[in-house]
């Protein structure tokens, strides 16, 4: 049987903070597919941005393991974690943390710059990408001057420029109304959808957590419940 | 040998290796414990402290190498042999740091301890057993403190360029693969710096203007501007003023500060450059670059013979006997003391600027045909008409008013060495017509050099047909040396010595370069606190942009590119700033030479300031504080590459 695109082992996370041990993760163990679309939910302090965190190799775990494709993600070193997230995932944040300066375009382009991407092909891409989230007509906005779903349609657009094998998104409707919520949650699902990318939606909302088709439940750094 | 703390460059803390025990979850199975890299190797180490070494006790010996058996000129083989020596030690550095995936801070610095440590052991060796340690003879010469300075020293731009070569390698190959690219770093240092043409062309102006007028200017604007807003705010308008980022700001100033320092250097180095020309000009003026002399009992006789030897050997280009000695001249109730010189007027003229230096009125030519001197009309009453004519003497200006004298006037030569009278040696005397006035601008040499014809003088002196030396003009000034080696050697070396000009002043000189030197090192300050500046306009740029800095890390930007992001902005503030200086500084250069800044030449026997360029000297400030400014980017380079993504993105 091949291994599943992720699977998390045991995952543990403490913070040490002094004489404080601060346990986030205790023992999370799932696996998820190539092409799943999950829901995290969860109170807040139940450990769902470090898990994502963790999920996404900016924060190392200090028990269990992360395998893609079977492999130890952690086992290289620093460069390596960081070529491998250029290659194979795609954040989106709450609040969308685009570049200022930059335009739209820009921003969407960076993460083919990184991989060193020949000009042209890191803005082709880019351009494509944002014409795919509806903002054909916004690519030499800067980030200023867009509207906060927009902002976060540029931030999905650069999360997925380089068509990423994972989207790891941390309540990317947080700071948006309901309604524009909603659209992003329906682009999600239809980038999912079209382009075969897993994804791992943090959320607040239970609403729209409920339309994804897979959901997990975070509860005091465990895995409580999982409904299908 | 192995230290504590994150090393610059490193990966920040890897996981604990042993996993919390957790009740709850006991099917956990253990964390993984990923190997971690040591924050010190010592095999990194010892290829530091190799380069390191060798760099510094190297250069000398390639520079002796080059100049001998390359047959370079003395500063060629001084900048090649400096050149190759960091080189080497970059290249020790480049291939540590490819090692350890490191730049290898604590390497290089424990490297130069360990250097600095041996310094004070041969310092103290040198005490114990005089000249037993090769090479530092000549510095011994010059005192402890130089010895100590010059090894340290030595020591430390040996580490420093293990250390760019070392920070250069991880920049460029830290990921594992060769990667020369900076697009989107340089494209993300931009946009950090925000210097647009338009605040650039400010600050030059600013600075060109000599800062007063532009603060003026600045401070007016900004009351007005105040004014306005204090006038809105009152009315209960909102006024949006538009503020200057604080960190432009401190760019801005940043830049400046490395422009003035390069400034400083080029101004005060040319100009002092210039006063070395000028007296070397002088000096060679006035004197050979080498003179031939004979050494022991015999008299140089034989010096006509020995005149068309020397002439045959390539890069000589003149050859004049002379004869020197000590006399007094006096002039009615004057006095002074002279070297009096018996030259060849027919041949000096292709050895010395002597005739070019003789003032109107007189004639270098007159020396031998006497007859010709206008006699003045007062004083030549005492003279009787039908006495012998007088031999013609030429004396520098300065002399010639000290004894009050003028072409035509008679001057008493007084030798010590004179005939023996009844009761003993009595010194001899002669008087002289002045046949020519020379203009040295030389005080020493106007004030006491006086010159007779060659014949005379040995008539004089009594010294039959011998000559004091010759003295050689040659080719190229700066290869004299060499070229009178083989004077030397031409004529079978024994009893024939040459000493070329920069050994007959050898002390003027020395004192002139040392204080080049100390010059340099002081103005060169400047430089280093405007690149602390740097130091500090960076932090401040990694603190404003911890979160853009997270986000290019979770987008897969690794620790030398964001590195390199501000390894960039510290370049370009260094860059802009030194050519602005260079700008300013050959600006500077052009007014003073051309306009000039009038000195008192009673004073400084200058009447205008010397300036002269020397490119290799501003190719030298130019590498100084660009090298300066890529140390000063390394702290916050590394700040900014340790940070934890996770900090960064931290919701507010």
């Amino acid at each position: 049987m091949a291994a599943p695109f992720i699977r998390v082992e045991g995952l543990g996370k403490t913070y040490v903070m002094g004489e404080k041990r601060l346990e986030v993760l205790r023992g999370l163990s799932l696996e998820i597919a190539a092409g799943e679309l999950v829901a995290l939910t969860g109170p807040s302090g139940s450990g769902k941005s470090t898990f994502l965190n963790v999920l996404g190799t900016l924060d190392s775990p200090s028990a269990g393991r992360v395998f893609y494709d079977g492999a130890d993600a952690f086992a290289g070193g620093e460069e390596a974690l960081a070529s491998f997230r250029n290659l194979n995932i795609g954040f989106v944040f709450q609040s969308h943390h685009l570049l200022p300066e930059f335009t739209a375009l820009d921003n969407a382009a960076m993460p083919g710059l990184i991989r060193r991407l020949p000009r042209a092909e890191a803005y082709g891409r880019a351009e494509e990408m944002l014409v795919q989230v509806g903002l054909g007509d916004r690519l030499h906005h800067r980030p200023g001057e867009l509207s906060g779903g927009e902002q976060q349609r540029v931030a999905l657009a650069r999360a997925l420029a380089l068509k990423p094998r994972l989207l790891l998104a941390d309540e990317p409707t947080g700071n948006l109304d309901p309604r524009t919520a909603e659209g992003i949650h329906a682009l999600i699902t239809e980038l999912n959808a079209r382009l075969g990318i897993t994804a791992v939606v943090v959320t607040h909302n239970e609403q729209l957590a409920r339309t994804l088709p897979r959901r997990l439940h975070l509860s005091r750094g465990q895995l409580e419940k999982e409904s299908l | 040998m192995t230290g504590t703390g994150p090393a610059p460059g490193m990966s920040e803390p890897t996981p604990p290796t042993s996993p919390p025990a957790s009740d709850e979850a006991p099917a956990a199975p253990p964390g993984a414990a990923h190997p971690v890299a040591p924050v010190f190797s010592t095999r990194a180490f010892l290829l530091v402290l190799v380069g390191l070494v060798g760099a510094a006790n190297g250069a000398p010996l390639l520079q002796a190498l080059l100049a001998g058996r390359g047959g370079l000129p003395p500063t060629l083989a001084m900048a090649g042999a400096v050149a190759l020596a960091a080189l080497l030690a970059a290249a020790c550095g480049a291939v540590a740091a490819l090692w350890t995936r490191r730049i290898g801070f604590y390497e290089v610095t424990a490297a130069m301890l360990l250097w600095g440590a041996t310094v004070g052991l041969r310092v103290a060796a040198l005490g114990s057993q005089r000249g037993a340690a090769a090479g530092l003879e000549g510095l011994e010469q010059q005192g402890l403190l130089v010895v100590v300075l010059g090894l340290l020293g030595a020591g430390a731009l040996a580490a420093t360029a293990v250390f760019v070569g070392a920070t250069l390698a991880y920049l460029f190959g830290g990921t594992g693969r060769l990667d020369l690219s900076v697009s989107f770093e340089f494209y993300v240092a931009k946009s950090h710096l925000k210097l647009t043409r338009r605040t650039l062309l400010a600050l030059f102006a600013l600075v060109v203007t000599g800062i007063l007028p532009g603060l003026l200017f600045l401070f007016v604007r900004s009351m007005v501007a105040d004014a306005r807003e204090r006038r809105a705010e009152r009315r209960g308008l909102l006024m949006g003023r538009r503020r200057m980022a604080e960190t432009l700001l401190m760019t801005l100033i940043s830049i400046g500060g490395v422009a003035i320092g390069a400034w400083a250097l080029t101004v005060v180095l040319s100009v002092m450059n210039g006063f070395e020309g000028d007296l070397k000009a002088k000096i060679l003026g006035q004197n050979a670059h080498g003179i031939l002399m004979k050494s022991g009992q015999n008299e140089f006789t034989e010096w006509r013979t020995v005149r068309d030897q020397v002439l045959a050997v390539p890069g000589v280009v003149g050859a004049t006997p002379f004869l020197v000695n000590e006399v007094m001249l006096s002039s009615g109730q004057r006095l002074t003391g002279a070297l009096v010189k018996g030259i060849d007027p027919a041949t000096i003229g292709s050895v010395t600027d002597l005739p070019a230096a003789v003032e109107k009125g007189g004639k270098l030519e007159w020396l031998t045909s006497p007859e010709l001197i206008p006699r003045s009309p007062l004083r030549d009453l005492d003279e009787p008409p039908s006495g012998r004519r007088l031999a013609g003497i030429v004396v520098g200006r300065e002399m010639a008013r000290s004894l009050r004298v003028d072409v035509g006037d008679q001057v008493n030569v007084i030798s010590p060495f004179g005939d023996l009278g009844p009761v003993g040696p009595q010194p001899r005397s002669r008087a002289f017509r002045v046949a020519a006035i020379f203009f040295s601008g030389m005080y020493e040499y106007d004030a006491k050099f006086a010159y007779l014809d060659l014949d005379e003088a040995r008539r004089f002196f009594g010294t039959g047909d011998g000559v004091t030396g010759l003295e050689l003009k040659v080719s190229d000034v700066d290869r004299a040396r060499p070229i009178l080696s083989r004077v030397t050697a031409a004529l079978g070396g024994w009893p024939y010595r040459t000493k070329d000009w920069g050994e007959l002043n050898r002390n003027l000189f020395s004192a002139l370069r040392m204080e080049k030197l100390v010059m340099a090192v002081i103005l060169g300050f400047i430089v280093l606190v405007a690149s602390f500046i740097i130091v500090a306009t960076l932090i401040m740029l990694v603190l404003e942009k911890t979160r853009e800095i997270a986000v290019l890390k979770s987008m897969g930007a690794g620790i030398p590119s964001i590195m390199k992001i501000f390894v960039i902005e510290g370049m370009i503030i260094g860059a802009v700033g030194t050519f602005f200086g260079l700008v300013l500084g050959y600006g500077t250069c052009l007014l003073v030479g051309d306009v000039g800044i009038p000195l008192d030449p009673e004073v400084y026997y200058i009447d205008n300031l010397p300036v002269r360029i020397d490119p290799s000297q501003w190719v030298m400030v130019a590498l100084m504080s660009l090298a300066l400014a890529f140390l000063a980017t390394i702290y916050p380079a590394t700040k900014a590459a340790r940070l934890r993504p996770v900090d960064g993105l931290r919701s507010e």
